[in-house]
Parts: structure tokens; sequence; C-alpha cells
């Protein structure tokens, strides 16, 4: 947007924003404008006019200035004047017709909130408005635009399908007005479209791009690990010169700080030798800047005030960065370069977290190399326990839902997962929510043991009990620990009843008298016990305690991913010295490194548009998209599944079959714990069998099916998805994995739930089928790397003869290499699974043909037991 | 001028080095011992004096032979010395600071040799006069301290280090060294905290900053406040503590080695089935080639931080994988490596080695694990007196370990498991095991495997006692923690159990040798009690139903000796005598084994009977148990989950007493004069200055 509003706001309303920047300019202080003209601006006009002039000069794009003519031509010809008002990011612009004094005022709130919210809803309401006051002038293009049907999947899709550079750069205007969270979705289909399609397109999208990564930290580091991973496959030489890759480097050196941020450190620098210029400027630029009430006009108030502010927020950084970690020698990065941000001022804004993302990958190579998983587990948690010393800091995992610090890796948890070569492993992670980590101070760091019982010498005066009564519970009791010395003997006769709860729970005192024994030691009757109620009890509690699984060296990720997610969250919460905050949570993520996550994340976005096209539809299919974050074209982040086990693994622990499991696990068939789980089961086998269909998921052994605490299954590693499969055996021709195990949970072939299964594939057939084009775009735009995108033509042969570099083997063209796409008719295949032409009635055919054919599938009993044999997955 | 004669000396020694021919320094010495001023004709003779070398010997026996009377005359210049000393310490030529240093060890050691009996009030005076003693020590300690903070040469950080931990052993006993005193109030517990947390001056001092801390901890211990306890057991800073575990880690993981190595070279060339017998030989004869005196101070710091510093326990815990050290800054090795202390530096090649390779092979350890390896070694032959003193002290370490609570929590952490292999006398009775085969358990596991193994392997005539009573309190506090916890550990506990139970027969069998020396009815009771545990809790923390069966079963198959125990004790208890009431104790403790015992064997006579068989199969008396259980009923003792915590005053006062004076005497025999030869240092000033 950036690029376009300045020069469209100059040919319709010249008056409006140079008004703007001459009534603003005095009174926002002359010196910091041109002091910021590398990018950081306080002005509506500057931050437009300077991101694209310092994008400009970094690409080396000459003809963005003339794309942007094109754009604005056609744009001329396409809608009438008054849009480009809408298209303007600023919801200021309508406000800056009416008057020149309030403009700073949205301003103020912009610069310092750096609401993200802001521009959306006040430039679609616009739109609308004007919308409403000459809609016949509408070309039908732009009605559609318009109109309330026009949504972000519509967006990208012209995006991607228009020629018209007009279109596109008008669409690239339209991503402002979306929210950040639908855009976000869209964001691998954005930027593979922006490295790999011609610069019209891309120059439509970078605005916003650069936008948005100025106002978020998370957002620019996530684009600049996408395009790092969408432009690996390029061809070296090219890949230098691409247009993603300088992006990213531009994002990676952090030039797009936000304007707020370098609009306080500027003035932070300022402020000593600002005071005339604020005093002359009345409502200076430093009180409107902080968000002080623009109506404090008084110099010396709006002044003092401004300091204030100032020394505050600076002053709250440095306490919350810990000292201690911030005076070690032995400290290299992380937490403390980011306590140093205020001070220093370079580029560190993305330190902290690509440090923290850097450290779990080396961890994950340095693994790699170990022989035994047992090794590889020790060494772990070694590593993590390093890690350890380098939190609390300002780094957080994007797989999250909400805004957090990471303050501790609770390492003895973490365990290294099934792999055969790779180091894949599992890590479970403290954070503590905040309300917006780039801003929020980072937690205090405390002490590994601080929840620990004293014992010090320094700690016995504060006690607070005295010397004579420690001396007298010494000699009563000798053992007792410090807690439990402040007891008289009174008080724990008084406790005794509750005792048997306070008992269980806490393990806090190292000599916690038992019960029984403090029993005797008041009455000195002798107490007698039966021995068989000690043995019965022992095996009362022995099978009292849920199943677990049996610890197995080779398969350390087993008792770990057994174990119900509240239990472990209690357990580690516990054990954590952050545990007693409020806003205490843990999170766990698996991190990947030698695997190329593009596809999984390809695969993500197809899921997620599934389910809710299916939560649209109302079909009670159930599918669990995980999160997927892509670093680069060889490692990456996984959102585990929580409570879930593989059926290998259900299978080689309990040595039961599936639905003896089930009824281990949930009860009698009749009971409605069973019911609920065969129903869950149902649900999602239907909604998995309909994806491994439609985009032909194989590697379908167990170890990549999981089966969660309620009975539903979810499919895991979608390596070889669309037209790539493993080793090409010509294994697993069914269209998805349905064994005769499955069918006995669901009661057998000829059972009600059976039925039901089909009857939920065809409505999520259906269903699917109506939006199918919604499925279609995310995987067709992904696939545009494959294809040069020169001529966006769609066939090969034609792209390998305007390729100048023909000494390239095909599979070498630039562009993203996804095995996936292996083949010219992966699309073609894809549309056709959807099977448009069909009637409900065949489709049902289609459906029952299909489930047939999967149960009396030979080869999915073949595959299971190649993987038996080579990998030793049951 | 001083350039001069530095030169004609120069030229003078080398030139005829065959007369012995006095060198300038030794002229200047005795000046200085002569009754005048010696600056009174030369005004500069003091700044000449620290540009000649040291000539450690001659200073060291001018002030041995000093007698009495000269004593008074020549204080003033000796006084005159001192000070002058303290004074070219915060010189910038580094030689002056060089030699002064050198010239005060020089001067404490020397005063020493010559009073060992006068009081150490004599001694200040005489090296400092008593008016300007607190002044000139302050000085001293100053100079000193920001020699050691500073970023200045790291040989003399050394060598600063070195006149400290001579000024500390100057005497047998740390505490009648009153020049300690003002070490005291000038505290440079922050310059060894600083050398400790920064990684290169770590690797390279970090030794002697242990030990020199380990001995400042045990001044006056008792008797009075020493600063140096109070802030050691506050320290949190993580990067301290964990560079402090770092250097008893690698200290001790360096003997390790030296031990392995050493093992592996005696026993190369024999059958395995030889070794049991010969090899015994062999390595008791290797032993004394590895010294564990050095080790001695090494393990009192270890102690004294798990003991005062509750953070410390975490640092216990802490991995090093071997690529912490990698991942520290590479270091620019020193150029002049002199040897810290001739105490053998723990393996200083590995420390300052920068880039250690991945070794797949290599486990990940911590400083846990490396202590208790270390143990294992030491434990095996408690014969020699060090040896015995060391293997207390591991025992004490391990007493406040297993009363820790963080430690307990680690060591049952069922996450982190490590196979910790463990060193096993070889025994002619039995075949020494495959390392290999040791299965990855909790940390736990290894702890009892080291006591069970202790206790196997120690039933001799000059029998340990004291150590055997720790090793069962041991176990008994990690007993507690799992009953207390709820913590089913999957141990094979039957040997544990087989294991007491032949330690009782042994006390048993040599009862009348034992009774002359020692009270074997407190270790005989504690046994008992720890059965007791097993019987009365054993729901609470036991792995399995079946493992009670066992205990049973164990109890039954052995109950002879527990009827010859009771027989015993209940003999003792009812005659007159110094042990009837810890006889009388330990008859009442065997109340619920006796029970059990007389329940249990009838029944399974008559199922014998009953059945025909004559030798009942293992799982046919786990049977009979199992039915029986209903009909008996135990009695619940008191307090059988409650123990006494360590505590250091007034029980073992004593003998860390003994402990420190030896300790003493083995870092000042190794902080020896050649160590504090100059020829490096000067070589490295040279360029310098």
């Amino acid at each position: 947007m950036e690029d376009a509003e300045p020069e469209l706001s100059s040919t319709s309303s010249d008056l409006n924003s140079p008004s703007v920047s001459l009534s603003s300019s005095p009174s926002l202080s002359l010196p910091s404008t041109p002091s910021s003209s590398c990018g950081a601006p306080q002005a509506v006009t500057p931050p437009l006019g300077v991101i694209s002039e310092g994008v400009g000069e970094l690409s080396l794009m000459i003809n963005a200035e003339v794309a942007q003519r094109a754009c604005q031509e056609v744009l001329q010809k396409v809608k009438l004047q008054q849009v480009e008002g809408d298209v303007g990011p600023d919801p200021e612009t309508p406000t800056s017709h009416s008057a020149l004094t309030p403009v700073v005022k949205p301003l103020k709130i912009r610069g310092e909130d750096n609401d993200p919210e802001y521009p959306a809803p006040g430039s679609v309401k616009s739109a609308r408005r004007r919308q409403r006051h000459n809609p016949s002038k509408q070309s039908w293009l732009l009605r559609l635009f318009e109109s309330k049907l026009f949504d972000i999947s519509m967006a990208i899709s012209y995006l991607h399908n228009s020629k018209e550079p007009g279109v596109q750069a008008y669409i690239g205007n339209r991503l402002f007005s979306f929210p950040h969270e639908e855009v976000d979705f869209y964001l691998p289909q954005l930027l593979n479209m922006y490295i790999h399609m011609d610069e019209d397109v891309g120059d439509a999208i970078k605005p916003y791009v650069v936008h948005r990564c100025r106002q978020s930290i998370s957002f620019s580091l996530r684009c600049a690990w996408l395009l790092g991973a969408y432009s690996s496959d390029m061809h070296i030489s090219t890949q230098r010169h691409s247009r993603g890759t300088k992006l990213r480097k531009l994002i990676l050196s952090d030039e797009l700080k936000p304007a707020g941020t370098r609009a306080r450190r500027d003035l932070l620098a300022l402020t000593p030798f600002c005071p005339i210029t604020s005093s002359s400027s009345g409502p200076g630029p430093i009180g409107g800047d902080h968000g002080l009430s623009p109506s404090k006009r008084t110099h010396q108030r709006s002044k003092s005030d401004a300091t204030v502010s100032i020394s505050l927020s600076s002053n709250l950084k440095r306490t919350a960065s810990n000292p201690k970690v911030e005076s070690s020698q032995d400290e290299d990065s992380s937490s403390s370069s980011d306590s140093l941000e205020f001070e220093t001022g370079p580029p560190v804004r993305l330190t902290p977290q690509r440090e923290f993302i850097k450290s779990l990958m080396g961890i994950g190579k340095r693994l790699a190399t170990l022989p035994t998983k047992e090794q590889k587990t020790q060494r772990l948690i070694s590593e993590l326990s390093l890690l350890n010393h380098k939190l609390p800091a300002r780094v957080w995992l994007p797989t999250a839902a909400f805004d957090h610090h990471v303050v501790r890796v609770p390492h003895t948890q973490a365990v290294v997962l099934n792999s055969k070569d790779k180091a894949p492993y599992l890590i479970y992670v403290e954070v503590l929510e905040c309300e917006n980590f780039e801003t929020s101070s980072v937690p205090i760091r405390i002490p590994e043991n601080r929840i620990r019982s004293t014992r010090s010498v320094e700690n016995l005066p504060d006690c607070g009990i005295t010397a004579e009564q420690r001396a007298g519970s010494f000699c009563m009791v000798p053992n007792y620990d410090n807690d439990d010395e402040a007891w008289s003997v009174d008080d724990i006769g008084d406790l005794q009843v509750e005792l048997p709860e306070v008992h269980t729970n806490s393990c806090d005192n190292i000599s916690q008298f038992s019960v029984d024994s403090i029993t005797s030691l008041e009455s000195k009757e002798p107490v007698f016990i039966a021995a068989g109620d000690i043995r019965r009890r022992l095996s009362e509690q022995l099978a009292q305690a849920p199943t677990t699984f049996k610890r197995d060296p080779e398969d350390p990720s087993a008792v770990a991913l057994k174990e119900p997610w509240e239990e472990k969250v209690r357990r580690i919460r516990e054990g954590s010295p952050y545990g007693h905050l409020p806003t205490w949570r843990l999170l766990s993520v698996i991190v990947k490194c030698g695997d190329d996550l593009r596809q999984e994340l390809l695969a993500f976005q197809v899921l997620q548009q599934l389910k809710s096209i299916w939560e649209q539809e109302r079909v009670p299919l159930w599918i669990k998209p995980y999160k997927i974050l892509v670093l680069s074209s060889d490692s990456g982040m996984i959102e585990p599944v929580v409570n879930a086990v593989s059926l290998h693994q259900v299978k080689k622990q309990s040595q039961l079959s599936l639905l003896d499991y089930f009824l281990q696990e949930h009860g009698a068939p009749t009971t409605e714990a069973f019911l609920c789980a065969q129903r869950s089961f149902v649900q999602s086998c239907a909604g998995y069998s309909l994806i491994c269909y439609l985009l032909q998921v194989k590697d379908r052994h167990n170890g990549n099916i999981l089966l969660d605490a309620d009975g539903h299954i979810i499919h895991i590693d979608f390596g070889f998805i669309l037209s790539s499969s493993p080793k090409n055996l010509g294994f697993e021709t069914s269209a998805f994995k349905l064994t005769s195990e499955f069918v006995d949970v669901m009661g057998g072939p000829d059972g009600d739930m059976f039925n039901y299964y089909k009857m939920l594939m065809l409505q999520g057939l259906i269903a699917a089928r109506k939006h199918m084009d919604r499925v279609l775009q995310i995987v067709e735009i992904m696939q545009q790397g494959n294809r040069h995108s020169h001529a966006r033509t769609h066939t090969l042969t034609h792209t390998l003869s305007h390729t100048p570099r023909l000494h390239l083997p095909f599979c070498l063209c630039p562009g993203s290499q996804l095995p996936c796409f292996h083949g010219s008719s992966t699309m073609r295949a894809l549309k056709e699974r959807f099977h448009m032409s069909l009637t409900e009635e065949q489709l049902q055919l289609l459906i029952d043909q299909l489930v047939d054919g999967s149960m009396r599938s030979l080869t999915t009993k073949l595959y299971d037991g190649f993987q038996y044999l080579t990998n030793g997955i049951m | 001028m001083s350039q001069v004669d530095k030169k004609a000396g120069l030229l003078r020694r080398t030139s005829s080095s065959k007369k012995p021919l006095k060198e300038k320094v030794v002229l200047m010495y005795d000046e200085i011992f002569a009754k005048e001023d010696p600056a009174k004709n030369n005004p500069r003779f003091w700044d000449e004096l620290f540009l000649m070398k040291v000539n450690l010997e001659y200073l060291e026996s001018k002030l041995e032979s000093v007698d009495g009377e000269e004593v008074q005359r020549i204080q003033d210049n000796i006084n005159s010395l001192f000070h002058h000393c303290v004074q070219a310490l915060g010189e910038e030529h580094q030689i002056k600071v060089v030699n002064a240093l050198q010239t005060l060890c020089a001067l404490f050691r020397g005063v020493h040799q010559k009073n060992k009996s006068a009081s150490g009030f004599d001694i200040i005076n005489m090296l400092m006069g008593f008016d300007k003693a607190e002044q000139r020590m302050k000085d001293l300690m100053e100079r000193l301290d920001s020699l050691l903070c500073g970023d200045g040469s790291e040989s003399l950080k050394s060598l600063c280090l070195k006149l400290l931990l001579c000024l500390v052993t100057v005497t047998d006993n740390i505490s009648q060294n009153t020049i300690l005193e003002y070490v005291m109030i000038n505290s440079i517990f922050e310059a060894i905290l600083q050398i400790l947390s920064d990684v290169s001056s770590r690797g390279q001092h970090g030794y002697d900053a242990v030990v020199l801390l380990a001995l400042l901890v045990n001044y006056r211990k008792y008797e009075s406040v020493n600063p140096y306890i109070v802030k050691l057991s506050i320290v949190d800073d993580e990067p301290t503590l964990d560079g402090m575990g770092m250097v008893v880690h690698q200290a001790l993981t360096e003997y390790n080695r030296q031990y392995k190595n050493k093992e592996e070279e005696n026993q190369g060339g024999f059958f395995s089935t030889l070794t049991s017998m010969v090899g015994n030989m062999f390595i008791a004869d290797a032993d004394e080639k590895l010294s564990v005196q050095t080790n001695e101070a090494i393990l009192l710091a270890l102690y004294e931080a798990v003991h005062l510093n509750r953070n410390f326990i975490t640092v216990l815990a802490q991995s090093h994988p071997e690529m912490d050290i990698a991942a520290t800054p590479t270091t620019p090795t020193p150029t002049t490596p002199t040897t810290p202390l001739g105490t053998t530096p723990p393996s200083l090649d590995m420390m300052s080695n920068p880039e250690l390779p991945l070794d797949p092979n290599l486990q990940t350890s911590n400083l846990l694990i490396i202590f208790l390896k270390y143990a294992s070694i030491v434990m095996q032959d408690t014969k020699d007196e060090h040896r015995l003193n060391s293997a207390r002290l591991c025992l004490i370490i391990l007493t406040c370990i297993a009363e820790d609570q963080y430690a307990d929590a680690f060591l049952h952490d069922d996450n982190m498991n490590f196979r910790v292999n463990l060193h096993r006398m070889p025994m002619r009775h039995r075949k020494k095991t495959v390392d290999k085969n040791i299965p990855s358990r909790p940390l736990v596991c290894a702890v009892l495997d080291l006591m069970v193994e202790f206790i196997v392997t120690h039933m001799m005539k000059d029998f340990p006692m004291d150590l055997y009573l720790r090793c069962v309190q041991i176990i008994h506090k990690l007993l507690c923690y799992q009953k207390k916890c709820r913590i089913r550990l999957h141990y094979t506990w039957r040997e544990l159990w087989s294991a007491l139970i032949n330690l009782l027969k042994f006390l048993l069998s040599n009862e009348t040798t034992l009774l002359a020396k020692h009270n074997i009815f407190q270790l005989a009771l504690l046994v008992v009690n720890l059965f007791n545990m097993f019987i009365t809790y054993g729901d609470t923390f036991l792995p399995t139903s079946n493992s009670y069966d066992e205990l049973y079963y164990e109890i039954v198959r052995m109950h002879q000796v527990f009827d010859n125990l009771y027989c015993m004790v209940l003999r003792v208890s009812t005659n007159t005598g110094q042990w009837k009431e810890a006889a009388s104790k330990v008859t009442h403790a065997l109340v619920n084994v006796r029970a059990i015992i007389n329940h249990f064997n009838p029944k399974i006579e008559s199922y014998a009977a009953v059945n025909h068989i004559s030798q009942l199969s293992e799982e046919q008396v786990l049977e009979v148990v199992r039915s029986n259980y209903d009909t008996l009923t135990l009695k619940l003792q008191d307090g059988l989950d409650q123990f006494e915590r360590y505590s250091e005053q007034p029980k073992e006062a004593a003998f860390f007493k003994e402990l420190v004076r030896s300790i003493s005497l083995n870092v000042r025999k190794n902080v020896s004069l050649n160590t504090l030869s100059q020829d490096l240092l000067l070589k490295e000033f040279s360029t310098i200055s």
C-alpha cells in the first residue's frame, strides 16, 4: 500500500496529502523527519514514500515506479477516483478531509499503539460508504471486489490468475483491509507468488508484506523463514539475486523497524538537546508520539510528561531484563542482547528469537550424529539444560496462539522421537502469557531450585520461629524439616485427620512424617496392621494408576506421549519455579531438523481449509490440522498433537488389537465412554479417509497414524502426497487406509456406525466439492515455483523452452521442488478427484467403491508388513 | 643504573657459572638481614631489589637461620621488606610484581618455618609490625584482589593464587594461622567467584581457586563466624556455581580417567579368570601411583558447596555434554603453562582445548555421575588412611545429597536415565560384570548400587563401622523420600535385601572381635529397620506387588540369620553390660521379621508335607506367601521413616579438622619452590617490558 498510496492521492486529491504533511511538519518537529529519511516516518505520508524509496534502493528495481504508474492507470480505468481513499491504509485519510488539526491525533495513536486492527475496519467502512455513493459507474469486476462476498480466498485467487497489473495492484492494496489472521493463512501463497511470479505480482504484494513486517516481529520472521524456504530450490545464481532473497535480507537486516519504535528511539537520543524544539512547536512531537493527551498544550507539561514516560519505559525495560544475566560474561546472546536493545540500538529486534531457533536447530543437528536413542535423549536433556540458562528471554514459540515469553524448557521432559536417521525431538516449553511479546517486559529469571525448602545458614533467621521453639522441636522430632519445625506438636495432632490428602499431594518436606508413625507416637498403645492389607493396598494402588506405557529406551517418546496432557501440565507446573505464576502455560513443539516441512505446511493448509469448509457446511467430520512452522527448506517446527500416541505404539505396548485397546481404555461396548470414543473414531476416520483420498496421502503405516485419548485417529506426516509416494514401490494403491481392525472398532462392516462412516464421507465429499476452488487454489499457487513464472504458463515444455538455463535438467529448474508436484498432471488429477461431473448418487457409489476397495486392499496389509520388516513398525 | 646492574649481573652469572659467586640479589638479601636500613646508603635499594630475580631458597633459608635475638634487630628491615613488597604489587612493571609476589611467598614461609612454635601474633609482628599489620594486610589483599580481577597476565593471576595458597597453608592447622584473620576481614571471596564464573580464567585457575576457597571456608569454622562460609552459602549466581561444579567435575573426571587407564594397563595381558586374583595386587599397586590425596581438596570443596549452598545442588544434575567446553569462546592457550600448584592440575589440556570432537561414544554425564564413579573407585580400598578419609567424605557428601529435596527429585526423575559404570572390585567369587550391559536408569539406582557394592565388599576384619553406618543411613534416607513421594522405583531390591542379610550374618559371625571395637547393635538396628520400612510401608514405594512377596520370600529363606540375630541380641540384652540398651532395641525392632518367619515357616513346611515335595521351588514358596497374608498381623513401629539430619557439628568436626590438616600439608608440599619458578614468567614479561 505504501508504494501506491502517495501516487494515488496525488492524482486524485492532490491537496490532501501535501496539506497533511505541510500542516503536520511544523508541529511534528522538523529534525525528526529528515533524520528518519531511511524509513522511520512519523507523519502520514513519509512512511509510504519512504518505504518504497528504501525498498527500491535495496532491491534495485527501477521499474517500481513504472509499475506503480501502470497500476494506477489501470486502476483509474477500472474504478472511480474515490476508491483510492479506501485503498489507502490510513484511516486518517478520510478524516483529514475535514480538518487539519485533528490529523495529528490519530497519527499519535498509530505511532504509539501500532494497532494492527485499526486501519482495516476504517478503510473497509469508508469503502462501503463510497461504494454506496456511486455504484453504477463501477465495472462488474470492481463490484465484485467491493462486494461483501469478496474474501481473502478470492483475492488470492485473482492475484494469482489475473494478468492485469492494475487488478493485481488493487488486490495488493486490498490486502490491507482483510483481518490479519485471514491473510496470514495465505502467507505461504503470497510469498511464493512474490518469489516466483512476475514483478507486477511481486510489487503488488510487497507493500503489504513490508507494512506487516514493520508492525510485527513474528510476522517479519515468518516471512523471512518462508522466503528462505521457498527460494531455496532456485538455482544458486538466480537465488542470490531473486526478489525473495532480497526481501528476506531486508527483513533480517531489521531495516523494517516499526515506525513507532524508531521514533521512540530517536526521541531518546534527542531528548537531551530537544527542549527547544518542543517548546517552540506547541504540542510537541514528543508528547504526541508517546500517546500523551494532545490536549496538553503547555510546553512545560508536555515536555516533562514526555521525559517521564521515556524514562519510565526505558527503566521498565532495564529492570525487566535480568541484571544478573546481563552481567554474566558467559552469556552470549539472547537475553542479554535483548536487554541491551535500548542502549545500543543496532538491529536486535529479531536477534533473540533467531538465536533461540538457531540453538534448537543446532541441537537437532548434533543429535543426529549420535547413534542410539538413549544417547540422543541424554544429550538432548543436557543441551536443553544449557539452553535454560539463557531463558527467560524475548523469545516465543511461533506455533502458539497467544503472545508469550518463553521462560523455561523443562529439559528432563524432552524426548527424541522415532526416526531412523534424523533426530526430530519433542520439547515442552514453559511460557508466561503476556499482552504483547514485543512490548511486555521479559520475566525475571527464577533460579531452578527456588521452590525448595530452605536449608542454608542465611535462611535460618527467617523461619519465624524462636530459637527456643526450634530447639524444642529439634528435641522432640529431630528430623523435621524447617516447615514442620514451625508446627508445634499440637498442630500436628490437629492436622492428623486431614493428613491423608495432604500426604499424597505435598512433596515438599523431605522427612515428612507418616500419619501412622505419629499416631503411634502419641498413643503408646501398640498399633497392629494386617500384612494382607499392605499387600492389598499395594496391588490396588498399582492397579489404580492410569495405564502407562512401559519405558523403552528405543522408543522414549511413547511414555511421554501417553501421559495425559493435563497430568503432564500439572506435574511440570509443580516442578517449575515459574509454576506459581498465574500466566504460566505449557506448550510443546516438535523440532525437526533435516526435514522439509513445506509439504507439511501445504497439507496443513489444505486440511485447515477442508476443516473450515466442513464446519461451514455442518458436516461432523473431525480432523486435526496441526500447525507447521517452516524455518527453511530443511528445518521447521511442528505443533504436536497432545494426548495422542501412534497406532504402532499402541499395538506394541498393549499387545492388543485396536478394538480390545478401545475396550481397555474406554470400557465395555455399551458404555457411554466407549460409544463416544467410537463416534469420535468414525468421524475422524471418515475425515482422514477423504483427505487421504483427495491428497493421495501415502506412507500410511501405523507409525504415522495417531490415536488420541478421545478415540480420534489423526494422520501425521504428509511427506508423500499428491504425486509422490515412498520409493515408488507401488504399494498402497488403495484410496486410503482402512484395515479390518478399523472396521472392527466401527462395529463391523454391517454395523450402523460403518454406514454412518460412509455417509459422513459422502457428505464431506459433497461439501468439499462445493468449495473445491478454495482447496485447489492453495495447492495450485504452491505449484508456482515448479513452473517458471515469466509467462505464467502451465505447460512445462513451454517453460523449458523459455528458460535460458537449458542445461539444467527438468527437476532443477527454478522454483520450489516439492516432490508432491512431480509430474505434470498433479493439479488435473487433484481436480478430478473432486468428481465435479458426478451426481450425488454416483458419488455415493464412488464412496462405496472406495471403501470396499480399501477394505479389501491387499496392498495395505502388504505395506504394513513391509514397514514391519524394514522399520519394525507394527 | 639498574639496567646496567642487571646486565652486569647476567653477564657475570653466565660467564663464570662455576664459581660460587654471589648473585647481586643475594647480596641485597644480606643487606636486609644486616642491622642497618638498606635504603640508607642506596635510596633506590627497594626499586632495584624487585628487578632482581628472586632467590627463594636463599631468602627462606636466611629467614630460617635467624635466631631469637637477631629477630629483634632485623625486624624493622623485614617489616620494610614486606611493606615494599606490598607496594611493588601496585607497580606497573610486571617483573616487579612477579618478584614481589615471590618474595612475599618466601617471607611467609620462611617466617613460619622459623617460628613453628611461636604464636601467630609474634609472626605478624615480625612480618609487618603490630601497629601497621592491619593496614599492610589490607593493602596486600586489595592489591591481590585487583590483580586477580583485573585483565592482567594469566600467569600473574596464577602466581597470586599461589601466594594465597601459600599463605593459607603455612601452618599445619589452618585455624592457628592468625594472619588469616586479615584475610577474613579483607575478603577475596568475590575475586575467587569471578575466576570461577569466567570460562577462560576458570580453565586456568579454577582448580587453585576452588582449593583456596575450600581451605578458607575451613578457617576457624566452628569457633567464629567465617565470612567465607556465609558468603558461600548465599551464592546463587548460576554461571559461578556451574563454574565451580565444572572444576570439580574436571578434577574427578581426570582421576577416573587415569584410574581406568592404569587398570587397563595392568589387566591387559591376563585372562579374566586370572585377573580376579592377580589383578587385585596390581590394582593396589596402581592405586598407589594415583594419589588420592590430591583429590581430597577438591572433594572437600565439593562437600562445602553441597553442604553450605542449597543452589549448588542443581549444579550436580547439570549435564555437561562435551560441547559445554567446546562452546566456550576459544581462549588463547596460555603462552606460559605454569603448572598450577603442581597438584596434578585436572587436565589442563582438556580444559583449554577449545574444540573437543563430538564423540558418539562419549556419554553425556553430570557432576553427580562423575562423583559416583569416583566414589566407587575410592571406596574399593579403604585400608590406607587417605583412602578411608576420601571414602568417608564421599559418603558424607552422599548423605547431604540424599537429604536434599531437589537432589532427590532429580535422582528419582524417571526421565533422566543414565548408564553409570561403577567400578567394582574384582573378587574371587564373582565375575566381573560386563560394563556394557548396565541399563539406563534413574540416577538413584546407581547410588543404591554403589551402596550395595560397598556393603558386599567391605566385610573384613578391620571393619569400617563408620562407613557402614553412613551407607545404611543413605539408603534409609532414599527410602524415606520414596515413601513420602510414593515413587515406585524399578530397582532390583532383592540385591539390597540379600546384601543387608549378609551384613547381618557377618556381624553375627564376628561378634566378639567386632564388639571389642564397635557398637554393632547400632548398625544391626539400622539394617533391621530398613527391613521394617519395606515390610510396613512397602505398599507406598515398591514397584510391583510381586516385589512384596519376594521380600517375604527372602526373609523366610534367610530366617536362620534373623533367628541367630534375635538369639544374640536377646542374650546381650538380658545380660547387664554396656550393650544392654542397644541390644534390646534390636530385639524390639525384630518383632515383625520374627512374626513373618514364625507365620510362614510352618505354612511352608506343611505345604511341602501335604504336597510331598522335599525342596520347594521359589514359585511355590511365593504361592504359599501370597495365600497366607491375611492371617498375619504386624506391629507398627515408631519413627521408621524418620531420620536424623546430617549436621557437621559436633559429630564430624574432628574428622574435618584432620582432613583439612592433611590437605594443608599436601597443598603446601605442592606449592613448591620450583612451581614458583619464574623463568617462564620472565620470558613472558621480558617482551612486555
